[in-house]
Order: C-alpha cells, then sequence, then structure tokens
C-alpha cells in the first residue's frame, strides 16, 4: 500500500508542475492535468491519514542534507485539504480562464506544484526554495489579472513586498533552527532555551505575514492581493497559500521542544486582534473578492487562537483541552480551506454573470442563472457565517468551546486572556454574520435582475456546487471526519491521540463531538438529521398540498409609483451604520465636495455635492509613517554618504565591513 | 449650509412672508426693525420665487426644493411615505443616504389636497368658513379667525370686542392642545412612554374643555354667527378658569417629569439645527424661528384685540435644536395658560365695545396674519358681491418644511422622528 501511495505522491506532484508546460499548448489541458494531480494527491493523502507515513522518493548529495518527498499525518492533512480546493478550483478554471495568453494557467499551475514541494519537503532548504517559489508563481498569477494595469501592478507589488518580507521571516526562523539542530533536516530539536522562542517568534511573525494576520493584515495587502487577482487565482492563494502559512507554522512546532505558555497566550492576542478586524474589515467591504479575503484574515486568526489554546493547554498540562483545541485547529483549516475556495469561485461567478465585483452594482443575480451556483453561494457564504449544521459552523463552535475551557488555566493571567479572546472571537464571529448576510443578500437573495450576459455556465457552477457538497459533508460528518483526522494531530502532538468525539443520550457513539471531560456536547449529524426532518413536512404540503394559493399583486412601495421603489438599499448603506458606530476603529471620515462651480443660493437650483464615506486602518497610520520613515533615512544616508566626496563613501564602507570583522570574530 | 451669504457678509434681516397668486403684493417681514413690509409690485429674487412657486403649487404631489443635490459611492433614495408607518399623515420624503445618515431629504407634499383656497371660490363667508376650518383640524381656530378677520377688514365692518376675545380663547386653547400634543409626540418618538401616557391625557383634557366650551373639539362652527353650543356665561368661565389652573399645576410636574430624563433631552439635544441665518433666509416662522434666536410672535409684533390689551410673554430659544423648539412651545404652553386666565379675569370689562377693522390694502380685500401654534399664518381675502372672489392662504408648515429638511441633513435616521415632531409640521396644513 505504501509503495502504491509513494508513486501517486511523486506522480500527483510531477503532474501538477506538469500542468505548466502542457498549459502552453492548450490551456484546458494544463488545467485537466492539474485537476487529476490534484486528485491524485487528495488520494494519497487518505492513503496516509489511513495507512501512515509515505516517503516517494528520497535523496541526498545535492544539497547538505538528506531530502525526500514525503507525506506524514501532518502534511497529509494539508495535502489534502489543499487537494480538494484545487480539484475545485482547476475544474472551475477550464472553463473560467478566458485569457489570450497561456500564462495565468502556467503560473497557476507552478503555483500549485510549488505549494506541494513546501507540503511534501522534509528539508528546510527544500521547504525555503518551494516557499519563494510559491511567492513568485502566485506574483506572477496576479499580474495576469485582467483589467486596469496600474491596479494590477500596484496590487501584485503590495503582494510581492509582503511575500518577500514572509520569506525573510522564515529564512530568519530557519537559520535559528539551524543555529539550534545543526541541520536543515526536519528533525526534533530536544533542547529548550532562548533561541527556541526566537525559532517561534521568527516562524509566527513569518508565516503569519502569509496567512495575512493582524498586525501584518495592514490595511488590507491581503485583500488587495487577493481580490486583484483571477478568481481561480484569488481561491487559490486565499485557501492554499494562507494553509502553507498555517503549515508551516504547524510543521515548525512539532519540531520545537514543548514551549512556555507565552507562546500560546501570544497566539491567542494576535489571533483575536485578527479575526476581530478581518471580521470588521470584511463588514464594511462593498468588493466581491475584498470581503471574503477579510474574512481569510479572521479565519486565520481564528486558527491562531485555536492553536493557541492548544499551546498554552500543552504547557499547562491539560491534555483534554489541547487535544480538543487541537482538533479545532485543524478543523477550522480545513472548514476555512474548502468554504474560502468556494466563494471566491462563487465571486467569480458573480463577476462572469454580471460584469461588476462592486456589490453595490451586483444586485441580484441574473435572471434564470442556475440554481447551483446560488445554493454554493448561500451554503458558503452561511458556513462562513457559522451557520448549522455546516463545517464552519462546526469549527467556530469548536473554538468557543476551546475558549471557554480557558478556566482549566493556572495562570490567571492566562485564563484572563482566554476570555478576552473568546469575547474578541464572538464579536468576530457576529461581525462575520453582517459581511456574509451582505454577500449574501446582494447577490443570490435580491430580486433576480436582468442581465445581457449569458447566466447560466455549468462549466463554472458544477466545481462550485461540488465544493459546496463539501462544505455540507464536511459540516455533517465533522465527527467521522476528526476521528480521520487523528493521525495529523497526532503528529503534531508527538504522541497518539483520540478524536474528542463520543455519544449521549440517544445519539450513537461517535455522532457527537465532545469537549472537555464532557464539557460541551454537540452532534452535527444528529443536528442534520433534525434539520431535515424538520423540513419534511413543509415539503410534503408543498409537493401535494394542492394548487397554490397566488395572488400576483404589483409591488407596493408606500403607496408611491414603482418608479420611485427602483431605488433601492445599497450594501454599502448595509453596512454603513458600523462604519459610523465604529468609527473609532475604521477611521471613518466623509468628505463631502462640491461636485459643481458655486452657484448663488438659489433654492430652485439644487446645488451638486459630491459625499464620500472613507474607512482607514489604524495599522496603515503605522505604516504609512514606517515607510516614510524609511524614505527619511534612505535620503538622509543618500544625501550624507553617497553623493561627490569620495573619501567619505570609502570611510563609511571602512567602518561596515570593521563592524562586520568584530562581529564575525566575537560569534566564532 | 448649502449656499453662500449673498454679497455683504451677511445675511440680511428680511423674509418674505406672503405673495399673491397674481404675485402683483408681497408681505416681507423686516426682523431687524421688527415690521412688516407690503410690496407692490414685489421685488421677488429667484430665491425667493423658488419658495413661492412651492407655496402654490398646491393641488398636486410635488416635490419641495432644498437647495442641494448629493451624489457619492453608494449613495442612494431611500423612499419614506406616503402610506407608511411613522409617518403621522399623507405625506412622502425622499431620502438620500449612504445609509444611516441623511445626506438630504427632499418632501414631497400635496397627497393631502382638498383645493380649500379654490373650493371656497363664489360662496359666501359663512359657507366658506365651514371649508376654511377644515383646512387643518388642529389649527381650525387660527385658520378660522384668521380668515374671518381678513373677511372682516375687507369688507370694513364693525366686530363686536367680544367676538374677538372668544376668538382668541379658542386660539390659544387650541394653541396649548398642539403644544401639549408635540410634546406627547417627541415622548412617542423618545419612548418616553409614563410622560406621553400623560401629556396624551393632558392634550385631550384640553380638546374636552374645547368641546365644553364651544360645542365641538376642533371648534368647527364656533364663531359662526349664532352659535347655539358656545358657553361662555360667568359660571361656564369660572369653571373654566378652575379647570385650567389645575391643568396648569398638572402640565408643570408633567414637564418636570420631562426635564428628570435624561434620555429625553439627550435625544433632542442638538437635533436638527436651524441656524438664526437659515431661519430667516428661509422665512421660518413660529416656534421653529423663536427657537432659532429670532424674537417674532404675531401676538406681539402684529397685534390685534385682545392681544394689544394683554400681557403676553415671549418665549425665546437660541440653540436651534430640537430641544430648544420644545422648550418654546412648553413656555408658550405657560404662556397661553396665562392669556386665557387675563382674558378670563377681564372678560366682563369688554362687553359691548366694537372694534373697527384697520383699513384693507385695496377696497375688498382683507390679508391678515395671526399667530396659529405652528406660527405665522396669512390669509388673503377679496371679496366680490358679499361673496369671496378670491382666497390666498400662507401657513406655517409650508414655509418651515425646508428648515426641516435643512436640519435633517446629516441625521441620522433615528433622529428623524424626534426633528419632524419637533417643528409641528401639517401635511393636512401645507396642502390645503
Amino acid at each position: 500500500m505504501t509503495n502504491i501511495a509513494g508513486v501517486l505522491l511523486l506522480v500527483s506532484v510531477i503532474g501538477l508542475f506538469a500542468g505548466a508546460p502542457l498549459a502552453i499548448l492548450s490551456r484546458r489541458l494544463g488545467y485537466a492535468v492539474t485537476l487529476v494531480a490534484s486528485g491524485l494527491l487528495v488520494a494519497t493523502a487518505i492513503l496516509v491519514l489511513a495507512y501512515g507515513p509515505v516517503t516517494a522518493i528520497s535523496w541526498s548529495g545535492v544539497i547538505a542534507e538528506p531530502e525526500s518527498m514525503r507525506l506524514d499525518g501532518l502534511s497529509a492533512f494539508f495535502a489534502l485539504t489543499a487537494g480538494i480546493v484545487w480539484i475545485g478550483t482547476s475544474a472551475f478554471s477550464l472553463d473560467y480562464d478566458h485569457h489570450d495568453t497561456p500564462w495565468l494557467a502556467v503560473a497557476y499551475s507552478l503555483t500549485l506544484g510549488s505549494i506541494a514541494i513546501v507540503l511534501t519537503s522534509t528539508n528546510f532548504l527544500v521547504f525555503l526554495a518551494g516557499w519563494e517559489a510559491m511567492t513568485l508563481a502566485s506574483y506572477w498569477m496576479i499580474l495576469e489579472a485582467t483589467g486596469r494595469p496600474a491596479r494590477t501592478f500596484s496590487a501584485a507589488f503590495v503582494f510581492l513586498a509582503f511575500g518577500e518580507g514572509s520569506s525573510l521571516l522564515v529564512a530568519l526562523a530557519i537559520a535559528a533552527f539551524y543555529s539550534l539542530s545543526g541541520g536543515f533536516a526536519m528533525t526534533a530539536i530536544t533542547v529548550a532555551g532562548p533561541v527556541t522562542s526566537l525559532v517561534f517568534v521568527a516562524a509566527l511573525l513569518g508565516f503569519g505575514l502569509k496567512m495575512g494576520i493582524a498586525p501584518f493584515h495592514m490595511s488590507e495587502w491581503l485583500p488587495i492581493a487577493h481580490s486583484s487577482a483571477p478568481s481561480n487565482a484569488s481561491a487559490v492563494l486565499s485557501s492554499t497559500l494562507t494553509l502553507a502559512g498555517v503549515y508551516g507554522l504547524f510543521r515548525l512546532l512539532t519540531l520545537l521542544p514543548e514551549g512556555p505558555s507565552w507562546w500560546g497566550g501570544l497566539l491567542l492576542i494576535i489571533g483575536a486582534i485578527s479575526a476581530l478586524l478581518g471580521a470588521l474589515f470584511a463588514a464594511v467591504s462593498e468588493h466581491a473578492k475584498g470581503l471574503p479575503a477579510y474574512s481569510t484574515i479572521e479565519n486565520n486568526g481564528l486558527i491562531l487562537v485555536a492553536l493557541g489554546v492548544a499551546l498554552i493547554a500543552r504547557a499547562e498540562d491539560v491534555p483534554t483541552l489541547f487535544a480538543f483545541a487541537l482538533f479545532a485547529a485543524f478543523f477550522q483549516a480545513l472548514a476555512h480551506a474548502v468554504t474560502k475556495a468556494t466563494l471566491f469561485l462563487c465571486a467569480g461567478y458573480i463577476e462572469r454573470s454580471t460584469g461588476t465585483v462592486d456589490l453595490n452594482r451586483v444586485r441580484g443575480r441574473p435572471k434564470g442563472a442556475d440554481a447551483a451556483a446560488s445554493g454554493a453561494i448561500l451554503v458558503a457564504s452561511l458556513s462562513l457565517a457559522a451557520g448549522p449544521p455546516l463545517a464552519g459552523f462546526v469549527s467556530e463552535w469548536m473554538i468557543l468551546e476551546a475558549l471557554f475551557q480557558s478556566f482549566r488555566f493556572s495562570v490567571p493571567a492566562l485564563q484572563f486572556l482566554g476570555l478576552l479572546a473568546g469575547a474578541a472571537v464572538a464579536l468576530a464571529a457576529g461581525l462575520v454574520v453582517v459581511a456574509m448576510v451582505k454577500f449574501l443578500g446582494f447577490t443570490v437573495l435580491w430580486k433576480p435582475v436582468a442581465t445581457d450576459r449569458t447566466p447560466r455556465r455549468w462549466g463554472l457552477s458544477t466545481p462550485i456546487a461540488a465544493l459546496a457538497t463539501v462544505i455540507v459533508a464536511l459540516g455533517v460528518l465533522s465527527p467521522w471526519i476528526l476521528q480521520f483526522l487523528t493521525p495529523a494531530a497526532s503528529t503534531f502532538a508527538g504522541y497518539s491521540l483520540t478524536a474528542p468525539v463520543s455519544g449521549l443520550l440517544a445519539v450513537p457513539n461517535g455522532w457527537s463531538i465532545v469537549s472537555g471531560s464532557p464539557f460541551g456536547i454537540l452532534s452535527p449529524p444528529a443536528l442534520a438529521i433534525a434539520l431535515v426532518l424538520g423540513l419534511v413536512p413543509p415539503l410534503i404540503y408543498f409537493a401535494f398540498g394542492g394548487p397554490r394559493k397566488e395572488r400576483p399583486t404589483p409591488v407596493w412601495s408606500s403607496g408611491r409609483a414603482p418608479s420611485a421603489a427602483e431605488e433601492t438599499y445599497t450594501s454599502f448603506g448595509y453596512s454603513t451604520g458600523m462604519r459610523i458606530m465604529l468609527r473609532g476603529l475604521l477611521g471613518t471620515r466623509e468628505i463631502r465636495q462640491r461636485a459643481g462651480p458655486a452657484i448663488a443660493a438659489e433654492v430652485a437650483t439644487p446645488e451638486a455635492y459630491n459625499v464620500d464615506l472613507e474607512v482607514l486602518d489604524v495599522f496603515k497610520v503605522v505604516y504609512d509613517s514606517l515607510v516614510r520613515a524609511a524614505l527619511w533615512f534612505a535620503d538622509g544616508l543618500k544625501r550624507a554618504v553617497m553623493p561627490g566626496r569620495i573619501g567619505r563613501y570609502l570611510a563609511y564602507i571602512l567602518v561596515i565591513v570593521l563592524i562586520v570583522m568584530v562581529y564575525t570574530a566575537l560569534a566564532l | 449650509m448649502s449656499a453662500p451669504p449673498p454679497a455683504g457678509g451677511s445675511v440680511p434681516a428680511r423674509a418674505l412672508t406672503y405673495v399673491d397668486a397674481e404675485r402683483t403684493l408681497a408681505l416681507r417681514t423686516d426682523y431687524e426693525r421688527k415690521e412688516t413690509i407690503f410690496e407692490r409690485p414685489p421685488e421677488l429674487s429667484s430665491e425667493d420665487l423658488g419658495l413661492v412657486e412651492h407655496w402654490q403649487a398646491r393641488g398636486r404631489p410635488h416635490r419641495l426644493p432644498v437647495g442641494e443635490s448629493v451624489e457619492g459611492y453608494g449613495v442612494f433614495t431611500f423612499p419614506y411615505g406616503p402610506v407608511t408607518m411613522g409617518v403621522p399623515e399623507s405625506g412622502a420624503f425622499d431620502i438620500r443616504t449612504y445609509g444611516e445618515r441623511v445626506l438630504e431629504l427632499v418632501p414631497e407634499v400635496g397627497y393631502k389636497s382638498r383645493r380649500i383656497a379654490s373650493a371656497v371660490v363664489g360662496r359666501v363667508p359663512a359657507d366658506a368658513l365651514l371649508r376654511v376650518e377644515r383646512f387643518a383640524g388642529n389649527f381650525s381656530a387660527s385658520h378660522a379667525a384668521a380668515f374671518l378677520g381678513a373677511v372682516e377688514v375687507a369688507n370694513g365692518i364693525r366686530v363686536p370686542e367680544e367676538e374677538l376675545w372668544t376668538r382668541a380663547l379658542a386660539q390659544e386653547l387650541q394653541r396649548v392642545y398642539n403644544h401639549v400634543r408635540l410634546i406627547a409626540r417627541v415622548a412617542e418618538a423618545a419612548s418616553q412612554n409614563v410622560g406621553l401616557a400623560q401629556a396624551h391625557a393632558l392634550a385631550e383634557e384640553s380638546l374636552r374643555l374645547m368641546a365644553r366650551t364651544f360645542g365641538h373639539r376642533w371648534a368647527f362652527g364656533a364663531f359662526a354667527p349664532g352659535n347655539r353650543f358656545r358657553r361662555l356665561g360667568p359660571d361656564d368661565r369660572r369653571a373654566l378658569g378652575e379647570r385650567l389652573r389645575a391643568y396648569d399645576r398638572e402640565f408643570a410636574s408633567l414637564w418636570e417629569l420631562f426635564l428628570g430624563s435624561r434620555t429625553f433631552i439627550d435625544r433632542i439635544q442638538s437635533t436638527a439645527l436651524v441656524s438664526r441665518a437659515d431661519a430667516i433666509r428661509w422665512g421660518a416662522v413660529g416656534p421653529t424661528l423663536r427657537a432659532s434666536g429670532v424674537a417674532w410672535d404675531d401676538r406681539l409684533r402684529a397685534p390685534s384685540p385682545p392681544y394689544t390689551d394683554l400681557f403676553v410673554p415671549l418665549a425665546q430659544g437660541s440653540e436651534g435644536d430640537a430641544l430648544a423648539r420644545v422648550l418654546v412651545r412648553e413656555e408658550e404652553v405657560r404662556s397661553s395658560l396665562l392669556l386665557v386666565e387675563q382674558m378670563l379675569d377681564r372678560w366682563t370689562s369688554v362687553r359691548g365695545g366694537e372694534y373697527v377693522p384697520r383699513p384693507p390694502v385695496e377696497p375688498g380685500r382683507g390679508i391678515v396674519r395671526l399667530e396659529a401654534p405652528s406660527g405665522d399664518l396669512v390669509y388673503d381675502v377679496r371679496l366680490a358681491d358679499g361673496r369671496v372672489a378670491a382666497l390666498g392662504v400662507r401657513t406655517p408648515s409650508q414655509v418651515n418644511w425646508p428648515l426641516f429638511a435643512l436640519g435633517m441633513r446629516g441625521a441620522v435616521f433615528t433622529d428623524f422622528h424626534f426633528a419632524l415632531e419637533s417643528f409641528g409640521l401639517a401635511f393636512a396644513d401645507t396642502d390645503g
């Protein structure tokens, strides 16, 4: 079995890369190959989770350390998640990619392949190479966006800048790791020390940067970049590129010795702030792709929160909570990746069928749009809004349950931190509901509108619907999914865990998720059955209840002519209340400008004004001043050292060389 | 504000008060010199014309001009009314907004038009009175008194002074009713349920006093010649006086209750601000004008009996917000009760006297302005052969709508009801 799995893994990784040259021949061929390769990756991951780790090939001598292509429980989980997403995005791309050139398909394939390298490598040098290739290929993908070139370039540049910042920090983490282990191989370190904390912090910042978490969410580097990309690229970036960041963090934590509890505390703080800010900005976003991108920040924050609880629980020696929070983190990563990919593909569908990504102008699904896509939008946004019994609901419940148990920590400060994080997460969950209701309400729930575009696109809607089905299945079958993910969690823990599932009352054993011992209990399958049973009587009535009593009437618009009723609430208006109420956090300000020339005060001729309500990220102010400071310093240095006086310049070089020499001498 | 002040840097303290349908005669109020000016022929600026068009565009739904149009990202029009919760009468508003905040508000009036001004043409005054009284039920006494006054001026007939005192009594009682009811409605908008119930009870009490004294809750037919239901004998006056003293006490304790409620005050303070300059420029009248710091009350500045013989306190505010308007009305409840008390005290001394109206502006034409509960009301009656030949009316609600629209700019939706109620506007009064 392991031989088969090894071959499958090799074939799938080669297949992901093979999409690139094949795409030059034919875009569709390229996507089809990545589709098949993704399927193989999922199959491999399932085999690994079921039967144990597998090594496809290993070699040595090329680089300093032996290297192999390997999937263990942890990487198999991430490969499984990514593979599921890629099946959907590749199938979607078959019909979506209408570019004149094959380069989007090539970059897409390279991105997938390099993420696979990141997931399968056992050597940090290869990992870093894959990480860098992933960043560059994604950069290329964003560049391939259609639309205004200036915006695309700036979005891609922002992405690259933050991506390279991430690479730098990850390289720092790896260098610190090397100084501890003496090698680049992914082998566990046993000795704890201050440098392990350096590895942890550098890794958290480096991988966190990729995940878009606070304070690196900046004003929207991730939303700008992810929403500017083509939709298939957005889906890959937002769900699997950030997933690679999650994987990197998880992988490094498995290699580090058990850290102090402040590691978890740091994760809690960063995660909770990210979740809150991400949700807040999602709620005030008007962009059909920007909104899901902000939601990505929120979800990645939730992953960190769950991981933080797990780390604290491990440090505080609360094994049941550790296991539960860890499972919550894994399930959240899985649920988010699949759901977010679906939502981005939905945004692509909306863009294709209505010609806009501005929620103010989308205003309803096109007349005759296929029900599959509408249903998928419904499922994906409900799942992100934590609607039962979908995947997002289960993960949100698990994370909150884990936070509720912060009373099990022995240190009061940590208990309090858990409470604060719980409040922030709950608030974020509420804000996300606003965002998702907006997304849902201004697309599929709105009155259908006539467009000149062809709404029925089975090639687009089928993959979306398939992914939506996965979301439902993940939620309903979550107890079994959790059991299936046990090898992944056990790899992380370093010892064998059991999934937090049980039974209670009439619910059979294994049907319920149990937190604590037992603290809270939830049975998504039973909930799903109850929901379906509840739907049966009305469905029977509708099916056999005789002719419907319908009476068509004109739309009532408070007694005025319907022409006035055409004016409808904008999605901007839907969240303005939040912009105004939270103006302290959002930095809301109104800009009012005279639209025309000033005219004399006349009652009969109204003066025209333009009004704009802008929101601003508080962190952006910090970054802007950092940028200004850096520019000022560089400028000053340039003026002081560079020009004219060769002597001064030589002195500068001499001083630097001396400093480096002294440092090296001291270090040795 | 929408417009820069005209050349010279300051807003002239003059406002257009009335223009007749042919635009041959205009009434202006000079707030600096405290006098009314007749202009013939009138010099109408384009700004004046905008107002005049709206005053005279009766009989069809039309949007009131308020001087701005707002565009922007996410900005849309929120249609509100005419048949919807929260709009007490048939009238509508187009609210330009990007959600939550009112950027621009355009009232749409005319749904309640009954064409009363043209319906009375060709009728004898007694007949016309029946229709004029029904212009706006809660201002009926003012409309009737203004109409009758204008007819008397046009005819140059002497009026028994007791008749004038009766009209004033009815007007003051109705003012009490209107102001108390307005306070009740503001309380309702602020969910002050105890105060709301008490204020409504007091308003109902004033209606019953009106019914006992004049035979009708809205004083319909009260001033008709030979009204058999009027009860103003010595015993009736004594009973009314006693009842009103109790009323005064009850109102004072109720008002104390309101003043003690931070939520009530908070919600109306700084809501729907009307600056003094705006109030004058757009010709605001009544409590709206006085709350913005302009000391003008027709009972003081253009008085006719009995106000010439009575002590009339002037209620005035300076903040121009909803609280100031409510405070002005609260003071006016007191002053009206005081006026009624003075009238009842001195009733016997006026018996038998006769009042000669001022000379008409032209033969057969009478123009009367008087202080209705919501502000200055102008009636312009032309008579021919003892019948009404033409009727021009300019009601306080017509004038004050633009001020409401201006005051609402920048307010949030939830301010709407406090703001609307604080102006005491009535669609019936606007549409006619």
